[in-house]
Formats: structure tokens, sequence, C-alpha cells
């Protein structure tokens, strides 16, 4: 076939319309010391100590930001361990053993409305650094160094777009809660002094309109906020795609959203600010799939940061038995890592597992159909840049910008032969780099 | 948990492929749209036509099968039917072979049609890498050897005309722009292909616009070429037909004959030598159509589609040469377009009153 395809089956009929499960109470949890960010750390409590939940029990230092660890239950700390990590890695995790009491730090109280009322952006961003506030659907990046813009902003987008085959978190999390989706805008509303939200999702997803419109309505109508649907094709939720499709404002390639007066926040980091403003809460849950056709009962589940997925896993009913060889995938089918043990834990950026049967793919000799080219949402020419990895000629990766690829996989997805054409890329942009 | 715990492999994103993808079908599509054209050739020309026809596939098929077994025994291979190269289900030498033996007209000496497919295929296409690597088309190849074998290898004395010459177009060489042409054959015959001599192929337009359209349905072509193309060398003529006061005619019997519609649908559109973005397309459709009308014009030649489709796949590495190619259409390149056109168009009707 030869044509632009941006449409990929999602497969979230799987988990979609089934009820969220609460899995709250893990045994115990573990709580990454280390990540993709952040490579070093302190511990401020030892195996034995007691922990409340949400109490800071170390700090994690990235280049140029430091994150505290919160516990995301009550219990004792037990030992330090070495966990896979999504970055292929293993990064040292504390153990806490569940007391099943909650019981709560003296930190984590309510603020008053009126008290909210009166914060100023810096502020708030203090509130969100304390609490940790990364970037929740994936990327980590610190939402507290977002929300300090000085540039000025006129849109603040909350990205729901989840375009991702099979993930629903996003959605379930709005279905369920969406208060917290709405007023975690408007406080980041608040902070920037910007008179314009939008929440931009899917055009076929609809009932979320329906949600989201009817308590805008009733609620919030004071608020500038408007639900935007946007196309049903893949990557539209890329950031760059959503400004552009939802506002019509073009990002060049290595340019800032905030420069062009917008910023996006994704739908559980949304959430997450309401609760670290409102309750002065850290993320200590997340709304969390785990789905894929090799595993028994697919579905969302609302689970403490730190729960092991093995656990989860279980909670599914196992692996299909047919299944011989499978993929246990974090994040999502077309991005997300593929890890060798299902020995992983939730962390807050993880919005997902995905366990996949293993397809051997024929691939066959490309036949220049051009068809990645066509699709390719960073306008690249896919075919081109493989061979010139094939002829590992630098010059011409760089010529054909290899570097602007996004790794969003669509060019694989797409190829008529079924080629492993990203990964052709990906390689000439490490060469390149 | 069940006690069956699967083995966890690992691999690299994306982990998805679209279901249908397929080379093959592509490839086999092509052979589908041609049915109805080769029936039709079978049905007007009679069993010449399907001896010719098999010839051509069977040359091919049979050419790349013993490449491929020989390339395999040279690696140490042991021998087996199916070999490990085996590449015919890809029906990629099937479709080569039968396009080929369309363009072909249908007195053509089978020997000279074996001849030219074996090397066709081998020159052309083998030699490269196999499917996806050359840079000529095959098929076309193929079809320019059978005139050079034909002159240097044919032992009784016939006009190279005889085998080249035989289609409506050459009507218009011996009288340029005179309506007398249409005496021999009406439009409609043209559209319709009744009553029309030629190459097998190329005779019914209407086949051939259908084919085109299950292609297109199918999306296993890129249908700018053939629509860049046609249009193309029916603007071009129109220009002339204004110049010369000639009617509609005379555009019209342009992109009706000399295997226009068969080449820019079904040889200028192989997409391993066309080149690879949406852009690059375009100009190229162009480009075909432009020196198609030119050596129309100037040549005499009723080869014109074929030697344009061989002549541009030459080029077909400088659209695609990563300083310049770009996945997307920009205002300024589409303004250098736009003028190269309108520079094309003044060529032509220069062109066009020497010869007139
Ligand atoms: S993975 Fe990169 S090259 Fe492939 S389609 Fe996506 S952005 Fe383009
Ligand atoms: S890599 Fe795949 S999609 Fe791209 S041109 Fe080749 S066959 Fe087509």
């Amino acid at each position: 076939m030869i044509k632009k395809s941006r449409q990929v089956r999602d497969y979230k009929e799987l988990t979609r319309a089934l009820p969220t499960q609460t899995y709250l109470d893990p045994e115990k949890v573990f709580i990454h010391l280390q990540n993709g960010r952040c490579k070093t750390y302190d511990l401020y409590v030892e195996e034995g100590d007691h922990v409340y939940f949400g109490e800071v029990i170390g700090v994690r230092h990235g280049g140029f930001f430091e994150q505290p660890i919160h516990a995301t239950i009550s219990g004792t700390v037990g030992k330090i361990g070495k966990k896979l990590h999504r970055t292929g890695r293993k990064v040292k995790c504390v153990e806490i053993v569940n007391d099943y009491k909650d019981t709560y730090h003296p930190t984590i109280t309510d603020r008053p409305d009126h008290v909210i009322d009166a914060l100023t952006q810096d502020e708030m961003v203090e509130i969100l650094k304390q609490n940790a506030l990364v970037g929740l659907g994936g990327s980590g990046f610190p939402s507290y160094i977002k929300l300090a813009t000085k540039e000025t902003i006129n849109h603040v987008v909350v990205n729901a777009v989840e375009c991702e085959p099979y993930l629903s978190s996003d959605y379930r999390l709005i279905l369920d809660r969406p208060e917290e989706v709405i007023m975690g805008l408007k406080y980041v509303m608040q902070a920037l002094e910007c008179n314009h939200g939008i929440i931009a999702i899917k055009s076929e997803k609809n009932p979320l309109y329906e949600v989201l419109t009817q308590v805008i309505e009733r609620r919030y109508s004071h608020l500038n906020i408007e639900v935007i649907k946007l196309g049903n094709y893949y990557p539209q939720g890329w950031e760059i795609e959503v400004f552009k499709s939802a506002l019509d404002i073009d990002i060049p390639y290595g340019e800032l959203p905030m420069k062009y007066g917008v910023l996006g926040f994704n739908v559980s980091t949304t959430a997450g600010i309401y609760n670290a403003i409102k309750h002065n809460l850290p993320v200590v849950e997340r709304y969390f799939t785990l789905t894929g056709d090799a595993i028994n009962y697919p579905q969302n589940y609302r689970v403490r940061v730190g729960t092991s997925v093995q656990d989860l896993i279980r909670q599914s009913d196992g692996y299909k038995k047919e299944m011989n060889e499978v993929l246990v995938v974090m994040g999502g089918p077309m991005m997300g890592v593929s890890t060798v043990s299902d020995d992983v834990i939730v962390s807050k950026t993880t919005t997902s597992v995905i366990v996949l049967e293993n397809i051997g793919y024929k691939e066959e000799p490309c036949v220049r159909c051009g068809s990645c080219v066509y699709s390719c949402p960073a306008h690249l020419e896919p075919v081109q840049i493989m061979t010139a990895v094939k002829r590992n000629d630098k010059d011409q990766m760089k010529s054909l910008h290899a570097d602007r690829c996004i790794e969003c996989g669509l060019c694989a997805y797409v190829c008529t032969s079924k080629i492993h054409v990203t990964d052709y890329v990906r390689k000439a942009k490490k060469l390149i780099r | 948990m069940t006690n069956t715990m699967p083995k966890i492999v690992r691999k690299t994103s994306p982990y998805l492929r679209r279901p249908n993808a397929n080379a093959t079908r592509m490839m086999r599509d092509v052979t589908i749209a041609l049915l109805p054209v080769s029936i039709f050739a079978i049905y007007s020309f009679g069993l010449s036509a399907l001896w010719i026809l098999l010839v051509s596939i069977g040359s091919m098929l049979l050419t790349e099968y013993v490449f491929y077994q020989i390339q395999d025994k040279l690696q140490g291979e042991s021998f087996k039917f199916k070999n490990k190269n085996f590449t015919l289900y890809n029906f990629s030498a099937f479709t080569s072979g039968l396009i080929y033996g369309l363009t072909l007209p249908d007195q053509t000496p089978l020997w000279i049609v074996a001849l030219s497919g074996v090397l066709g295929i081998l020159l052309a296409k083998l030699i490269f890498g196999g499917m996806g690597q050359n840079i000529f088309n095959p098929a076309a190849v193929a079809r320019v050897l059978v005139v050079v074998n034909f002159a240097t290898l044919a032992t009784y004395q016939t006009n190279i005309d005889g085998v080249a010459g035989a289609t409506a177009l050459s009507f218009t060489n011996q009288n340029l722009f005179s309506i007398e042409v249409l005496q021999h054959y009406t439009l409609t015959n043209l559209f319709t292909g009744i009553g029309i001599p030629g190459s097998l192929g190329e005779t019914s337009a209407l086949l051939l616009l259908l084919g085109g359209l299950y292609l297109a349905l199918r999306t296993s072509f890129e249908v700018r070429i053939p629509l860049m193309y046609i249009g193309t060398v029916f603007v071009l003529a129109f220009a002339v037909a204004i110049q010369q006061g000639l009617g509609i005619w005379y555009p019209l019997y342009h992109i009706f004959s000399g295997g226009l519609m068969f080449g820019a649908i079904y040889m200028a559109t192989d997409p391993v030598t066309s080149p690879i973005t949406k852009p690059a397309r375009v100009y190229y459709g162009f480009a075909l159509g432009f020196i198609t009308f030119i050596i129309r014009l100037f040549g005499a030649l009723p080869e014109g589609v074929i030697f344009s489709i061989l002549i541009m796949n030459m080029f077909v590495t400088s659209f695609d040469y990563h300083k310049v190619t770009h996945s997307q259409f920009s205002t300024k390149r589409n303004l250098i377009f736009a003028s190269v056109v309108v520079l094309a168009i003044v060529v032509t009707l220069v062109g066009a009153s020497y010869v007139g």
C-alpha cells in the first residue's frame, strides 16, 4: 500500500469500558532511588525504620534539580535492592513493608480554597517541587520547572489524547475523576495567569466529551475551559501535533512551546497537580493499564507508586496458557520499552505494562513504496535514512535530519514490507549524535 | 498465577505492524489489474498473444529462479526445490513478465521474446541485487532489448518498424498535424481498443483505466504519477493543438495511443524505479510526460513512452539525492515547479512550430 497512513488499530476495547480495579494494599512497595534523569540519591531512613504515608524518605539528584522521594504507604523500611527500570538498567530501590494502617504524615493536609486562591506562581511551583511532581505521562520532566516559566502563556493544554494503542489509563482517570483534572488545570491557569484552558481528547472518545463538558458546565462554567476533539490518528498525542490540531500553532523543530504561548500537561500530571496543591499530597498512586493479548484479564488499576508489576499480573490471572513467548512492554506498543523480565515496578511515570504475544514478522525487501515517507509525522524520509545507515553514510543521515525523529514507530508500523525501519532511524540518531 | 510461565523476549519498539502490510499484495494487485487487459489481448490477437505472454512471463520467472539457485549453490547451500532465496512468491518477476509481454506487438517472434526477457530481468534486476535494488524497470529494459535484438539478430529482412511501429501512433509520424490519422481509427476505437493494431496491452484505454482505478482503490500504486504523466502529455498536446489550429481530437489522440496509458499506469508507477517522496513523484510524472511528448514530436519514435521511462529511471537517484529531497510541498518549490511547467510549454510550442 502506498499511502499516508496514520491509522493504528487501537485495541483499547480490551480495557476501556471495564471499571478501574483498585489495588491499593500491596504487601510491600519498592521505591526507585534512581531513575532515567537522576543518577545519585540520599536516603534519610534505614532498614527497620518506620515511615508514614507521604513522608519524605530521601532525595534524588538530577542534573539541574533535586527531587524528594516519598513513601507511598506507611510501614517499615526494608532492604535496598535492585530492580529493572524502564531504561533497561537495574536501579536501586528501597522496599517498604506495608503496615496496612496508612498513617498520614503530618505534612499532608488540605489547603482551604481561599488559601489556594491567593497562591502565586512561585508558591505553587514550590508546592509542586516539595511534592516532586514530574510529567506522569512518561516524560518524567519536572512539572515545576515547566510551571515556573516566565513566558506569557495564552493557552494551557491538557493532553488527554492518549494515542498509543492499548492504553486507557488516562481515559479511565478522566471518567472516574474528571474534577481532579479540571481543578488541576484551573490551578495551572491561575499560576500562569492564563485564561484559556483546553482539554484535548480524541474524536472517538465521546464519553469523555460528555463527562467533561457536563462537569465544566455545571460547576466550572466561569472558567474558560474548552474540551476539544482532535483527530483519531497516531501520533495525535504528540504534543506538537496537539498544539497544531487544537490551536493551529506550529512549533518549529527544536523550539519550546512556551515561547509560542502554549504549555501542555498530561492528564495524570494535571490530576497530580491538583492533589499536590489541594491536599499537599505527593504522587503516591496512579492509574495504570495492564493489558495485552497475552494476559488473561486486561484492565486498569489504581495502584500505589512502587507496586510490583508481578503482583498485578497475578491479579489479572497471569499469562494466557497458550503463550510461549511474550513481550513485556512498559509504556505503549508503539514507543514503549520492552523488558527482559516482568520483575518491574510501577514508578511514578509508568503508565502501563502491555504483555503481547511475540510475533516474528517476516521482513521482505523494501519495495520503495514510500508509505513510511508519507506517514512520518516529523516529515522525514525513513527509507532513505535506512539506506544511509546501511551505507554508513553519516553526512546523508544528517542532511536527512535523522535527529528529528521522535521514535513514534509509525514508519515500521506502516511499512509494506514489515521492515523495522524505526530501528534504522534510531541507529542513525545515535550515530550522528 | 498459572504455572506456565512464558518466555519473555526483548525487542525494540514498535511491537505492532499494520495488518495486511504486504509487499506481495502490492505486486499481485498489478497482475490482477492487468487481467482484463490480458484477456482482451488474447481475445483480439488470438493464440499468438497467449504464447507471447506465456513466454515473456515464463522467461522472467525461470531466469530469476535459476539465478537464485545458482547463487545459493555458490554460497554452498544444498539444492532444494524451494531454495533459501526463493523469491517467486512475491509476484515481482511475474508482474514484470506480464507487463513486458503486454508491451509487445503480436507478431514478435517467440525466441526474441524469450531472449529479451531473460536478458532484461538479468541485466535490469538480478545483477543489481534483486527486488527493490534495481534502477531500471525490467519490463522496459526487456522491451528495448527486443528492438535491439531484432535489429541485430533477426536473419530475415524485416523493417524494424515491422515490430515496433505497428501502433496507431505510427500514422502521426507520416503526417504530423493532420486529422487524417483519425480516418484510420476513430477516438472511440482508440478508447475501447476495438479494431486497433499495436502492442498487446496498449490498445484498450478503457480497460487500462479500469485496472488503474482498481490499483488506486487498493492504494497499490502512486496515482499522482500517471495523473501527472498523462496530464502533462494532454496539456502539451493541447497547447500545440491551439497553436496549430487543431481540434480537441489531437490531445485526446495523444493520450489514447502509443502505449501512453499503459506505460503511465503500469510501468512508470513501479515503486522501485520511481522517486520516494510525494513531491518528487509529481515532478517525475511531469518529466515523463514532457520527455514523451518531445520524443513524439521530434523523434517520431513509437516507443517514446518506454524510452522516457528508462531515461527518467536514471534520474530517480537525483530526485532522491539527500541534499535536495523534501517530503513536503512548499510554496517556494511549488513556484519553481510552476515556472518549469510554463517553460516546458513554451519549449514545446517553439519546437512544434519548427516541426510544423
Ligand atoms: S519513528 Fe521517526 S522516522 Fe519513523 S515515522 Fe516516527 S518520527 Fe518518522
Ligand atoms: S521501508 Fe517499507 S514503507 Fe518505507 S519505502 Fe520501503 S517498503 Fe515502503
